[in-house]
């Protein structure tokens, strides 16, 4: 199994990612699937150069990027797939990219958005993707370190 | 929303008062004269000394100390020292504290997640072990468990504090700098200065009691098994460590180390064996390492050489001055955390620390209400080497006022687009390389003995303070050269700074040669610290020998802990929770000083040293062998 963690994360790359995650599952390629990313140049490129040395990253959008994230599933690498909305990760769903359980790790707060749990706050839109996935098959778990104990979204979310 | 988090946090604070409140009311009463049958020295804990421990404890989280305090004062090695200055005895404080931070070593706070208090157990954890006359091994498993108790001040401050950040937005709408600006502080500085300094003093008051009385009560087996464990756990908080930089190439010089360290009987300074690490740096740099390709060679043309945020208006009217930006840097590094919340986690520390640049740059008070708001935001990132995002905006903000075409989308682009990377970058810089490794140096000088015999680390020799002040004075040094450093940079230079300290491949080279000396350090530290001492004995040429004394230590010494401390790594590796392997060693240690092979010396009351006992596993030093000189003073 390549993908060894879906994360949908709004910060993308950051610490929690690269000094916990990454280095706690021996992953050694990230696959970032954001179309907005990656039209921008500069962030491409920063993304790129942020991980540690030897792990290649990839900056896909949701088209490429389902591709790119089902030829990956198939080889032995462990690979991190980060993206930063349910949206892209239900299109990677729909596309046939196998996901048995899609991770989230961080979605701020802001206005109309409810809190789950913690830093993890979603729209009324986002909660109908989450549940989506899980219809699909995907399970929807909040751990946002690997350390954590991974909360299952259905036991969060109170049908509202 | 907010209302129903912040009642939940202030229901865990309740809960954490009513603990530290129990033991006091509960068990008080009956410590008195038993406390003395361990025969070790104790200290009566006095009202003010609890209170100067306390408000030590809210220090540590406080942003008061120059942004330093989560890399100093929360440390249980620098907790270690100014517990033992208060307590009158700063070697023996030093000593526990360094050993108390060994499990803390692989200790990462990120993006609002707390695995363990740290500063919780340092300054309680030192104070019950110091009051009591505990050695460093059994502070070592009591800290751990308080540790994890300290995590409920933590995420209560996290969930009450997004409810300040909610007037901080009031605030902002009245285009109240200043308001803004108290609102990141004061409300949150005078809320954890009621949960940590309430817990912390009555825990430094009635804790030593009432630990001292339960272990009292507990059968002489147990308590030994608390020892047993003291030796077993820092193998957890080593190898959570090893998860960030034994690998690859680095690995071999993880057992360089630790050889060094049992081939030389523990004596062997640390400051050697980082100068030897420091060393095979640079060699493993010039020679071993294949060359870094430099990175993407395709994207360095590709990115515009007209940076937005490099260019600046033809003629600026308002300059910022010099001591606007360090006036903003030095708001930023003391109060990035001061209402730290799940809401907005630094948002509110973003906003106080751009009012400077506010008010020069804007007057009316729409512009100043805008810029507020702007501000106010969800932000996050690692803030030292995260610095340059806050730099990079405030010449975008310059540019801005000046009459360039930066909008709000240009500005919050930047900022959220780089405080993710910035922050990979700059936790695994500070967190999780330099803090450890400055941390496991100043350890090793901590527990090392002042007149440089051989003493095993955890049998209580005499510990040395400089350990506590040197770390202190050198990871302060290079956090605020980081942190200055990166803010000046992200100002003067931009975007264009980001890209080409990334593409220089600097920080790779940083990172390499500190994994490696790491590795030394880290090797060393686990012959020190992580103790399996095996008890039985076997019969050879008609004599008792001690299993490990006579078999396995002329073979290989220490082999049984590296073991540990290896396999431990593996697990953590496969996953396996690092508080399910707290719980299964806790639960080991105990059972394997149980006195399964006949009575022995396991119910003695001497349990210190002595006679090889009858259980599995035997405290300190492997029986049969000589006690160490001198271990209490």
């Amino acid at each position: 199994m390549g993908l060894r963690l879906v994360r949908i994360d709004d910060r993308l790359i950051h610490g929690q990612v690269v000094a916990v995650w990454l280095r706690a599952l021996g992953a050694e390629r990230i696959v970032i699937v954001d179309d907005a990313t990656a039209r921008d140049e500069f962030l491409r490129e920063v993304l790129t150069l942020a991980a540690p040395q030897g792990v290649p990253v990839e900056v896909c959008d949701v088209a490429s990027g389902a591709a790119r994230c089902i030829e990956l599933a198939g080889t032995p690498e462990p690979v991190i797939v980060l993206a930063r909305s349910p949206r892209t990760v239900l299109a990677l769903r729909q596309a046939g990219v196998p996901i048995e359980v899609v991770d989230l790790g961080g979605m701020g707060a802001g206005p109309g958005r409810r809190r789950l749990h913690k830093t993890i706050s979603v729209s009324p839109d986002e909660l109908r993707e989450l549940r989506e996935l899980e219809q699909l098959g995907t399970r929807v778990e909040i751990q946002i370190v690997v350390d954590d104990r991974p909360i299952p979204f259905q036991s969060l979310d109170s049908g509202n | 929303m907010n209302r129903k988090v912040a009642a939940a946090g202030a229901g865990s604070i309740a809960v954490l008062l009513l603990a530290a409140a129990m033991p006091g009311a509960v068990l008080g009463a009956g410590s008195g004269d038993a406390a003395g049958a361990a025969g070790t020295q104790q200290i009566a804990v006095s009202a003010w000394q609890a209170a100067l421990i306390a408000i030590g404890y809210y220090l540590a989280n406080s942003p008061w100390l120059f942004g330093l305090a989560f890399f100093t004062l929360y440390r249980p090695l620098v907790a270690g020292f100014f517990v033992g200055l208060i307590l009158g005895d700063p070697a023996q404080g030093t000593l526990i504290g360094a050993a108390i931070n060994v499990p803390y070593l692989g200790f990462i706070s990120a993006g609002g997640t707390l695995p363990a208090d740290a500063g919780f157990a340092g300054w309680v954890g030192t104070t019950v072990a110091l009051a009591s006359g505990f050695d460093p091994a059994k502070a070592v498993t009591i800290a751990f468990g308080l540790g994890l108790l300290g995590t409920i001040i933590f995420y209560g401050r996290m969930a009450v504090d997004s409810v300040f950040a909610h007037w901080a937005d009031a605030r902002a709408e009245k285009a109240d700098i200043a308001g803004v600006a108290l609102m990141n502080w004061l409300p949150g500085q005078l809320l954890l200065f009621v949960i940590s300094f309430v817990p912390v003093f009555l825990f430094a008051l009635n804790g030593p009691g009432a630990v001292q009385d339960a272990l009292n009560r507990l059968p002489l087996w147990t308590v030994n098994g608390l020892v047993i464990a003291g030796g077993i756990l820092p193998a957890i908080g080593i190898a959570l460590n090893m998860r960030f930089i034994f690998r690859g190439s680095a690995i071999p010089y993880f057992f360089i180390g630790f050889i060094l360290m049992t081939a030389t009987h523990g004596s062997m300074s640390l400051v050697v064996v980082a100068a030897l690490g420091l060393a095979l740096a640079y060699l493993h740099l010039t020679f071993v390492r294949t060359p870094v390709e430099p990175k993407s060679e395709a994207a360095v043309a590709a990115v515009p050489r007209t940076d937005p945020s490099t260019v600046a208006g033809a003629t600026p009217r308002i300059r910022l001055t010099r001591r606007d930006l360090i006036h903003s840097w030095a708001l930023w590094t003391f109060f990035a955390h001061a209402n730290y919340n799940y809401e907005r986690l630094q948002g509110t520390g973003f906003a106080h620390a751009m009012t400077p640049i506010i008010r020069r740059l804007y007057t009316t008070e729409d512009e100043i209400r805008a810029a507020l708001k702007r501000h106010l935001v969800f932000f996050n990132t690692e803030p030292n080497f995260g610095n340059v995002v806050h730099g990079t905006v405030i010449a975008m903000e310059e540019q801005r006022a000046n009459g360039a075409a930066i909008d709000d989308d240009a500005i919050n682009s930047v900022k959220s687009g780089l405080m993710g990377p910035m922050a990979g970058i700059g936790d695994t810089l500070s967190q999780s390389t330099i803090t450890p490794i400055l941390l496991a140096l100043g350890i090793g000088i901590a527990g090392g003995t002042a007149s440089g015999t051989a003493v095993p680390t955890l049998s209580g020799a005499t510990g040395n303070p400089l350990g506590a002040i040197i770390y202190m004075v050198l990871v302060s040094i290079v956090i605020v050269t980081i942190g200055y450093t990166a803010w000046m940079q992200g100002y003067a230079r931009g975007r264009s700074f980001v890209t080409e300290i990334l593409r220089s491949g600097t920080i790779d080279r940083v990172l390499v040669g500190a994994g490696v000396l790491g590795n030394m350090v880290l090797g060393a530290l686990a012959a020190n610290f992580v103790v399996v001492n095996l008890a039985p004995t076997v019969n050879i040429a008609g004599a008792q020998m001690n299993l490990q004394a006579a078999i396995i230590d002329p073979l290989f010494p220490g082999a049984l802990a590296l073991g540990l401390v290896v396999m431990t790594w593996y697990l953590l590796r496969r996953r396996v929770s690092p508080l399910a392997l707290l719980a299964v060693y806790l639960v080991f240690s105990i059972l394997a000083a149980y006195p399964f092979f006949g009575p022995g010396q396991a119910n003695s009351s001497d349990y210190s040293y002595g006679a090889c006992t009858s259980s599995l596993l035997h405290q300190y030093t492997p029986c049969g062998a000589p006690p160490a000189p001198s271990a209490q003073p």
